[in-house]
């Protein structure tokens, strides 16, 4: 493999992520395709922060460093992918439904879906039903990932997937929802496609989300 | 005659000097003057501003001078009664005195009977309260759990109608906004006879907790209004995830959830002068690879510990935490955990702890836990009660009667002391092993269980009155009414 690939990756595992814009243009200027800087630069990267951080090697701010460099290199790479016709990985919009005020649960799972190479926008906390809609609209995720940490709110999470068949945009959409008193039936019940219990499994769920579709 | 003696009665637990305590303080003055909170709530922004706040937005700053004045306002003694007049029920708040209670709203509950975590029901209330009641080391009640078996509005009101009637113990309240604090307070009133006598005799705690960092929600002060208007002691409490939602360190935390806290004290005290408040903050790490808030981690018994001395300097009680674990099982971590920040919480004399059979984080509550929890507890303060130190507890004299190759079986002496100098446990086995064979060879775990059977078939709290029973009868169903058409 390249050296600045292997480089890259480096970057990725070390949270460079103030020097990644950097190697990625220097990439680019050396003839490597986005497409491989993304495939054989930044994800074996990520994946590697990903097995550590599962083995409990790595931690937190690591992870948050690292997926910060992920999304400042897919900046750059972005704008090529598009124009080469290359897939994304994916876009996915976060939010704590509407009611809910707790958030750094949310606030790690779009880390963790920004280290696996999605692009990620959060609308916050206490979302409504309404504006997640419009938001699906707007940035047209392929994901929607909604968190609620208390038993009255899990019922905007319904709501939520109300309102957005009501639009009409709910096939457009995946639904993957979590937090502290959620579970796979409840899930099940809403009709939510997905369901997962931490940050790590909300990226991977949110992977294979994208690849079913 | 003794003179120039001083006495030490108990242990002396110290943490940080008057100098750190001071820079703590003086922390907390800055956060609130230069860097301030958010309010989200009209009125109470109105309410800090005629107080003397700075108000700029949504923004609200508070001079020093006014934050000290609000600590002046705040007593550091008081006393909550037992809805009863039993005066064993009584808790009296000031120094040197700590108390402990489980803690509020966990989604799941650990079955007393088959040992297997569900969602916490509203029989599960009344479990929880008989228990508390019966416990020796247990002062004050919550449900350690969320009613999931009604409507979900209605959780908070629902608990404390069953919890009530089963412990005349004081009940820490929570809520989720103005209607259902008022159905907890309705209750209460009932009971004491009035508003009047409840403001003599307040019966029960309100809790609100606004969020980190740095914001006093609308939910949360929207409570706060409620309590103080209505004279309810309160507790203002953050819970503030340290690399999360507060600074890393312990000191930096312990300022940030002093200045969230404070800003609940100075609106408090701007409404109802002199209204009983208790700092609060559930101040612990956010583990960074599991991705939790950890319940058992030492650094929650530290940072609540300089949390307390903080308190205690600005001459606030404190709403301490302990007697929970990240353990999703009745084990030896549940123990280990539980233990020692009881005993840590015990020794800073942090007035009311709570989470006293939180586990797993504090997403299921367990009365198993508590039950082993208060064993820890009176463990704890045998040891904290310390060494009393008098002629006769130095015991020459029934040294001398002894002499050499006596025993001190037969004294007087042994007699008079060895049920108060010694502890006795509940649970802790000390059988010779062939005792403990017979017995049927039982681990802590078994005896933690055992117990609280045996209190749920023979213990029978004090009653209330018919009155209050009518009461709660018609405020629950106006409850029902007011949700009818919200699913
Ligand atoms: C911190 C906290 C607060 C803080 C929140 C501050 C903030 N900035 O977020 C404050 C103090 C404001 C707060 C307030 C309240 N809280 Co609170 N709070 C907690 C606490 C202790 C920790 C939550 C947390 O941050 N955990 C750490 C993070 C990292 O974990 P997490 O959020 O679970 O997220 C992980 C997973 O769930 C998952 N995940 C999360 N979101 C998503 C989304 C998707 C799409 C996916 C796939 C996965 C996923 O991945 C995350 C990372 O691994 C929990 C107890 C607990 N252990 O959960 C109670 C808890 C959630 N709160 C509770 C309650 C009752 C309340 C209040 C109603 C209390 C009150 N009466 O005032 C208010 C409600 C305010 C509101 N309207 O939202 C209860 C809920 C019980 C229930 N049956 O609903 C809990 C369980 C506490 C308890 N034991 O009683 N709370």
């Amino acid at each position: 493999m390249s050296e600045v690939l292997t480089s890259i990756s480096n970057a990725i595992i070390q949270g460079k992520k103030d020097d990644i814009g950097e190697l990625t243009q220097k990439a680019l200027d050396e003839g490597q395709s986005a497409q491989d800087i993304l495939y054989k630069g930044l994800m074996p990267g990520m994946d590697h922060v990903s097995d550590k951080f599962k083995a409990g090697d790595m931690f937190v701010p690591e992870v948050m460093r690292s997926a910060r460099s992920m999304a400042n290199s897919m900046k750059i790479l972005k704008p090529l992918l598009i124009e080469t016709g290359v897939a994304m990985i994916g876009k996915v919009l976060l939010g704590t439904v509407k009611g809910d005020l707790h958030d750094i649960g949310k606030n790690l799972v779009g880390m963790m879906c920004e280290g696996a190479g999605f692009e990620v926008k959060d609308l916050g906390i206490s979302v409504e039903p309404e504006a997640f809609v419009e938001a699906v609209k707007e940035f047209e995720p392929d994901i929607v990932g909604m968190s609620a940490l208390l038993t009255t709110t899990m019922r905007s999470m319904g709501d939520t997937i109300k309102a957005l068949e009501e639009a009409g945009v709910r096939d457009r959409v995946k639904v993957m929802i979590g937090g502290a008193p959620v579970n796979q039936s409840f899930a099940d019940k809403i009709g939510a496609d997905a369901y997962a219990p931490d940050a790590a499994a909300a990226s991977d769920v949110a992977k294979k989300l994208v690849k079913k579709s | 005659m003794r003179t120039n003696y001083r006495i030490n009665s108990g242990v002396r637990f110290e943490m940080l000097s008057q100098d750190q305590l001071q820079e703590l303080f003086d922390g907390v003055l800055h956060v609130l003057e230069n860097i301030g909170l958010e309010v989200h709530h009209d009125e109470g922004r109105d309410i800090l501003k005629n107080a003397g706040a700075w108000v700029d937005g949504k923004r609200v700053r508070i001079p020093q001078y006014l934050v000290k004045r609000s600590l002046e306002m705040a007593p550091r003694s008081f006393t909550i009664y037992a809805r009863d007049g039993n005066p064993k029920h009584d808790i009296h708040i000031g120094p040197g005195r700590a108390h402990f209670g489980p803690g509020p709203t966990p989604p799941n509950f650990i079955d007393v009977e088959t040992q297997e975590r569900r969602p916490y029901v509203k029989d599960d209330a009344r479990i929880v309260a008989t228990v508390v009641d019966a416990l020796p080391n247990i002062d004050f009640c919550e449900s350690l759990g969320t009613i999931s078996d009604v409507h979900p509005d209605l959780a908070a009101s629902y608990e404390f109608a069953e919890m009530f009637p089963n412990t005349s113990k004081p009940i820490v309240a929570w809520s989720y906004g103005w209607d259902d604090s008022e159905d907890i307070h309705k209750i209460a009133v009932a009971e004491a006879g009035g508003q009047d006598a409840f403001e003599r005799r307040p019966n029960y705690v309100h809790y609100c907790e606004p969020l980190s960092p740095l914001v006093s929600t609308f939910e949360a002060v929207d409570k706060l209004i409620f309590a103080a208007r209505h004279r309810v002691p309160l507790i203002f409490t953050p819970c503030p995830l340290a690399g999360g939602t507060a600074p890393v360190t312990a000191a930096g935390i312990i300022i940030q959830a002093a200045a969230e806290s404070w800003m609940g004290l100075v609106l408090a005290q701007a409404i109802q002068p002199g209204v009983p408040f208790f700092m609060g903050g559930v101040l612990s790490v956010m583990d960074m690879n599991a991705m939790i808030l950890s319940y058992g981690a030492p650094e929650l018994a530290l940072m609540m510990a300089g949390a307390t001395e903080l308190a205690h300097f600005a001459g606030l009680p404190l709403w301490q935490t302990g007697g929970c674990t990240d353990s999703k099982v009745l084990d030896e971590q549940a123990s280990l955990e539980g233990s020692i920040s009881c005993f840590f919480s015990a020794l800073t004399g942090g007035d009311l702890c709570h989470d006293v059979g939180y586990t797993e984080s504090g997403i299921t509550g367990s009365i198993l836990q508590t039950v082993m929890m208060d064993e820890a507890i009176g463990y704890s303060r045998r040891i904290t009660r310390g060494i009393e130190v008098n002629e006769d507890t130095l015991a020459t004299d029934t040294i001398h009667n002894v002499g050499p190759n006596g025993h001190y079986l037969y004294e007087e002496h042994t007699h008079r002391y060895f049920k108060t100098e010694f502890w006795y446990p509940n649970l802790c086995d000390r059988h010779n092993f062939e005792e403990w064979e017979a017995a049927g060879k039982t681990k802590m775990r078994d005896r933690v269980i055992e117990r609280t059977r045996d209190i749920l078939s023979s213990h029978k709290p004090s009653a209330i009155k018919p009155a209050t029973k009518k009461a709660i009868k018609e405020i629950l169903e106006a409850a029902e009414a007011r949700v009818k058409d919200k699913q």
